[in-house]
């Protein structure tokens, strides 16, 4: 009896398996194999070996490409957890606005980023909100063309990824904030720990988990940036906001360089296990040494 | 990258008993003006937005940060034609609803064997499933297109459920799994005592008990779905098939449309959104903070 009962139930994962296989397993693997040809998304498709890595470490596009989504990687994941972490232990630490402030807070994750990009592009532009608040408050110095200047479109792009989902990083932080032990907390506050003293060495290390999961979230997120750069600047200008989703997007639905695309999505993926699971391992490193 | 998943802190709605010491009240009292000032410059850029959205391109253009003169709505009936936000919304909702159904469907049906049955194989099935929650989608659009074009999918609705079910299952799967293995297995036993199959023990016994990790599922599911650009952009050509963030991004130039188009179309993008969020707004910070394992 429990054996056809437990055949009848790994029949269950059956349409699972089924369309996990032919839509995302199957593409992956055909995925890597195209990579090591020169098909041009028609039926003819010969092997080349290596020939379309080669280009690719040829093409100087591709490594600034590479270097834009590192960089606006780094700076996102910095920024936004700096500031998710500043906006937890303010709120932890007063109860009467903490539910309310968080809430407002995590509006902004819940546009899509696709609007949240055309609301930016109005705020960041030549005569746009940003540099209108500039002159208003009398620092009319400041003003910039933000997206338009090499120097500092990335960053301006990474903003409005920042903008987006500070409150996100903040929710987890504070999540993790209300789950410490208060006896330890207690005990902390009877020993006389307080401000700096307090954060360093009672909150930060218990933190740590909350830590490894934003820092890990995030980095992911931004390696895999997409909608923002290509409504806010397209990769423009002069490709300085070019990351390796739009090199993929493009060599592939417009560039006319099939195999080309396919060989970048491979080093994208790459990119994102390798500093993913080098990242996490070593957050779990250090929490098991707290 | 998924274990730690298990000691995510799913929400953030406890209360501490614990009130903080009233040391340093002047350094409290910045810090309280600080987090008011940081907390308005994020929601500074939407309520601008929205009150943007309202005013008259020409009071607009006398004043862009000045106090509004006069409102009207004729801002969002014009953003309302532009991206055809009728008929493209009923499709978003369509293909979000149907990958809902689907995702669920195909996830819990996966997640009771997969927590039930210890064995090697299963394990391994698992393991096949979380490797899918490290893989970007740009990894598999070319395959995929490819895919789609042969089998003649291109272009349907059926298509592009498909593709967000195979993308989301690695985390239903987990959600699943990890829910019902929480879930002693006593009722069940007794259930199959009773002469209860699987089938009618997973219907019966096991279904009704997935609700609030359903509900978590969803919420995110259907955030990452209505807002997603590159599945619909890429798999759905037919313009009476495109969705409302499609639309939004081929009729919209941000760079040459004036704020009252531009705020209006970001808006009406995100209102269903911000509809469910009023509603539902536990579930979706729950969502939002246990299912980013993505």
């Amino acid at each position: 009896m429990f054996h056809r009962r437990r055949a009848t139930m790994a029949a269950f994962l059956l349409p699972a398996i089924a369309v996990y296989s032919v839509f995302m397993l199957y593409p992956l693997v055909r995925g890597l194999y195209l990579s090591f040809t020169d098909s041009l998304g028609g039926p003819v498709a010969h092997f080349v070996g290596l020939q379309q890595y080669r280009a690719m470490a040829d093409d100087p596009a591709v490594s600034a490409a590479l270097w834009h989504t590192v960089l606006y990687a780094v700076v996102v994941v910095v920024v936004q957890n700096g500031l998710g972490l500043l906006f937890a232990s303010m709120l932890f630490r007063r109860p009467r606005v903490r539910q309310a402030l968080n809430v407002v807070l995590l509006t902004p994750t819940l546009i899509s980023p696709v609007m949240a990009a055309f609301i930016w592009s109005y705020l960041l532009a030549p005569g746009g909100g940003l540099n209108g608040l500039l002159d208003a408050v009398g620092l009319g110095s400041l003003r910039h063309v933000w997206l338009g200047d090499p120097h500092t479109a990335l960053y301006a792009v990474a903003a409005v990824n920042v903008w987006m989902f500070t409150g996100y990083s903040c929710a987890i932080f504070l999540a993790s904030y209300m789950s410490m032990p208060t006896e330890l907390l207690e005990a902390a506050a009877l020993d006389g720990a307080r401000g700096w003293r307090r954060f360093r060495s009672i909150e930060w290390p218990l933190l740590a988990p909350a830590l490894t999961v934003n820092v890990t979230l995030s980095l992911i997120g931004s390696l895999k940036v997409f909608e923002f750069p290509l409504v806010l600047t397209n990769g423009g200008p002069a490709g300085a906001t070019d990351t390796l989703t739009l090199l993929v997007y493009r060599n592939i639905f417009g560039g006319g360089k099939f195999a080309l695309g396919i060989a970048l999505s491979v080093l994208l993926l790459v990119t994102v296990v390798v500093l993913s699971s080098a990242t996490n391992s070593l957050l779990r490193l250090r929490e098991r040494r707290i | 990258m998924t274990s730690e998943t298990s000691r995510l802190p799913v929400t953030a709605q406890v209360t501490s008993p614990r009130k903080p010491r009233r040391a340093g009240r002047l350094g409290s009292g910045l810090g309280t003006a600080l987090l008011w000032v940081g907390t308005a410059l994020f929601v500074l850029p939407f309520l601008f937005t929205v009150v943007t959205s309202l005013r008259t391109a020409a009071d607009v253009a006398r004043a862009p940060l000045g106090v509004p003169h006069s409102f009207t709505l004729k801002n969002f009936s014009d953003a309302f034609h532009q991206i055809h936000y009728g008929p493209s919304t009923l499709n978003t909702l369509l293909i979000t609803g149907l990958s809902c159904v689907c995702i669920t469907v195909l996830g819990s049906l996966a997640g009771y064997p997969l927590a039930r049955i210890t064995a090697g194989w299963s394990t391994a099935v698992y393991r096949l499933f979380i490797l899918g929650t490290s893989i970007p989608v740009f990894v598999v659009v070319a395959p995929l297109y490819l895919l789609m074009r042969d089998m003649n999918l291109l272009d349907t609705y059926a298509g592009v459920v498909f593709i967000y079910t195979a993308i989301n299952l690695p985390l239903a799967v987990f959600f699943y799994t990890s829910f019902i293995r929480s879930i002693p297995v006593d009722l069940e036993e007794a259930a199959a005592l009773d002469g209860c199959g699987a089938f009618r023990t997973f219907f019966v016994v096991v279904l009704p008990l997935l609700r609030p990790v359903t509900s978590t599922l969803l919420t995110f599911v259907a955030l990452q779905v209505w807002n997603d650009l590159l599945v619909p952009l890429v798999f759905l050509q037919d313009p009476g098939k495109r969705t409302v963030m499609v639309n939004a991004y081929s009729f919209i130039d941000p760079h040459t449309v004036q704020p009252t188009t531009l705020f209006p179309a970001a808006l009406l993008g995100v209102l269903p959104l911000l509809v469910i969020f009023v509603f539902f707004q536990r579930q979706v910070v729950a969502g939002m903070s246990a299912g980013a394992v993505k």
